[in-house]
């Protein structure tokens, strides 16, 4: 389960500030998984096309590792999960456009994530020993093409899309999103969201795996 | 609303409050092993062999060929039982284990009878009021491999790649017949029962050790026969405090030739590298091959306590010379009761060449009787 907060302010005809924060879980909702808080400023170039940035800060409950040695038998490292900090940069760009009552939009972002040293967490069997997890950056760029229509004289508008993520050695996973939002009196707007997320490799920093999410959430426009 | 959304919010989140990781410190990976004891029983009967209270499943077994591979970080205790003439037990384990031999007789044909390949500890310990037997054939198999393309050693009957202890109340033989009777790639400590190793002219040590041999209790018979073979060989340091130990060898020196140079090796009831040490116990050791050594060291022998008996019985000499006691560096007696005695050559070498007797031996202390003599020296501090 995901679930996220989002308010959002429009400062001018070409300016939007928002700030939203969310709280993932995994194992069937009964673990956290993360939790972050970010904001972000849009800038609208021109109809049809508009250019983001901002920063998240995010709190991730590293899953747990274990490997073996060759043999099969004999633990080689162990990391417990553990709590982290990870910084969280983003410059967006995406072009839309509407047909009638269809919508469509592209963005392409790219994020980069930052993740500091984390002393202690891994130990190593062959000397008995807590080292570190190193620091490491990890550059993303995410493709999201999306779909939506607004069904006259309903309050709920669904939408779908698709997102790539790709890092230097290709695509790393693939996301799948159909979902619905209600908007209740033009300032809040709810959405219930269901994605299946498709890993390619080893994701070493996520351990993402394949899954099936649902996603509650709640923005308010001041 | 406001307050609602917030509430469903912290409401849903509090339930994810579940530690998903598999693997506990305590559960897992601590060392319990001194604590808790994981009991499994594997009974040999002829063709096969059955296992019981092997809940994680660490056994296999294969007509009587039985591997064991674990990963508890309890104790694991196998008790043995039960007679194969074609049977064997191979272990692979994470944690310090032991084997409770209960009656039990082992014959491998063509390897090991038992192969532990946990470098960690090893009891081997002997049920009270039980005799157990374990043997290999005439020849091996090569060594196999593990699934991961590890070799699997087999350097005797009974095989330990970490330190093996002796222990318990009962008997065991060893028979060696292609190879050493018992061999450990760290050390070996006896602490009790009765162990009998006996190793034929187509075997080689009786018991081979590389990083120390201890004896504190118990009855230790070594008998050897191959040529070139020694009872106790050990690349490290040797230490009596206690038991009782007897080591007959046979052979007669061993002669090979390597790229067409000779090596002679001679057989002895001991070999060491390093320092020997006797301060309680009784060791005697017969040597009757050509030139067959009692005690051979590289370093100093010291003894201080215990009782020493040592005889080689070679009247030839035709390649080697047969000394009772033999040290690169001395030869240190201040206790106990000590005494060695040959047909040819010298009793004592302690790496001098001195003519003199009295020379080839340091007394400290004030013996209660002492005879220094070519080929007889007794010196008693009792």
């Amino acid at each position: 389960m995901w679930y996220e907060l989002g308010a959002e302010k429009k400062l001018s005809s070409k300016w939007n500030v928002s700030a939203e924060a969310e709280v993932r879980t995994r194992n069937n909702a009964r673990t956290a998984d993360r939790w972050s808080v970010g904001i972000n400023a849009e800038y609208k170039i021109f109809k049809g096309l508009k250019a983001s940035a901002g920063y998240t800060f995010l709190d991730y409950n590293n899953q747990e590792e274990f490997d073996l040695k060759s043999d099969g038998l004999r633990p080689n490292k162990w990391t417990p999960s553990y709590w982290a900090e990870r910084h969280r940069f983003n410059v967006s760009l995406t072009g839309s456009a509407t047909w009638n009552r269809l919508s469509i939009s592209l963005r392409e972002r790219w994020q980069y994530t930052y993740r500091p040293q984390a002393d202690n967490k891994k130990y190593d069997f062959d000397n008995e020993t807590w080292k570190a997890v190193k620091g490491k950056g990890k550059n993303m760029l995410r493709s999201r093409l999306q779909l939506g229509y607004d069904i006259p004289h309903w309050k709920f508008d669904p939408f779908a899309n698709i997102e790539m993520f790709n890092d230097k050695s290709g695509i790393k996973k693939m996301r799948y999103q159909v979902g619905v939002d209600y908007k209740y009196r033009k300032k809040h707007t709810f959405a219930l969201t269901y994605r299946f997320q498709k890993v390619n490799g080893d994701d070493d920093d996520d351990n993402d795996v394949n899954s099936q999410l649902i996603g509650l959430s709640y923005k308010y426009k001041f | 609303m406001k307050k609602l959304i917030a509430y469903l919010f912290l409401a849903l989140t509090a339930t994810a409050c579940v530690n998903d990781d598999k693997y506990d410190w305590d559960n897992d990976f601590a060392d319990r092993s001194d604590t808790d004891t994981l009991h499994i029983a594997i009974a040999y009967n002829g063709a096969t062999a059955t296992v019981t209270g092997d809940a994680s499943n660490f056994v296999s077994i294969d007509g009587a060929n039985v591997t064991v591979r674990s990963n508890t970080n309890r104790f694991l205790l196998l008790t043995l039982s039960g007679t194969t003439q074609n049977g064997s037990l191979l272990i692979h384990s994470w944690k310090k284990l032991g084997v409770l031999l209960n009656g039990v007789n082992i014959t491998n044909p063509i390897g090991p009878a038992i192969n532990n390949q946990c470098s960690k500890a090893f009891y081997v310990l002997t049920a009270t009021g039980t005799d157990n037997t374990l043997t290999d054939g005439t020849a091996y198999a090569d060594n196999p491999f593990t699934a991961y393309g590890d070799t699997i050693d087999q350097k005797a009957t009974l095989f330990s790649e970490g330190q093996i202890y002796f222990g318990g109340s009962g008997m065991l033989t060893v028979n060696g017949n292609a190879k050493n009777g018992i061999a450990s790639d760290d050390y070996v400590v006896f602490e009790s029962g009765t162990v009998s190793v006996n190793v034929a002219a187509t075997g080689t040590n009786g018991v081979k050790v590389n990083d120390g041999f201890t004896i504190t209790g118990g009855i230790l018979n070594i008998d050897v026969k191959a040529d070139g073979a020694r009872g106790i060989k050990n690349d490290s340091f040797t230490t009596f405090n206690g038991g009782t130990t007897t080591i007959t060898t046979s052979g007669d020196c061993k002669i090979e030739t390597v790229d067409g140079i000779s090596d002679t090796t001679s057989c002895a009831g001991i070999r060491c590298d390093s320092l020997f040490s006797m301060k309680a116990g009784t060791l005697t050791i017969t040597s009757n091959g050509d030139g067959g050594k009692g005690i051979n060291c590289s370093q100093n022998i010291e003894v201080s306590g215990g009782s020493m008996t040592v005889n080689t019985t070679d009247t030839k000499a035709v390649v080697g010379k047969p000394k009772a006691v033999k040290s690169d560096t001395g030869i240190i007696l201040s206790g106990g009761y000590f005494y060695a005695s040959c047909k040819k050559s010298w009793a004592c070498d302690n790496g001098s060449d001195s003519e003199k007797a009295s020379e080839r031996v340091t007394i400290i202390g004030t013996p209660t009787s002492k005879s220094l003599a070519k080929r007889l020296v007794e010196v008693s501090f009792l």
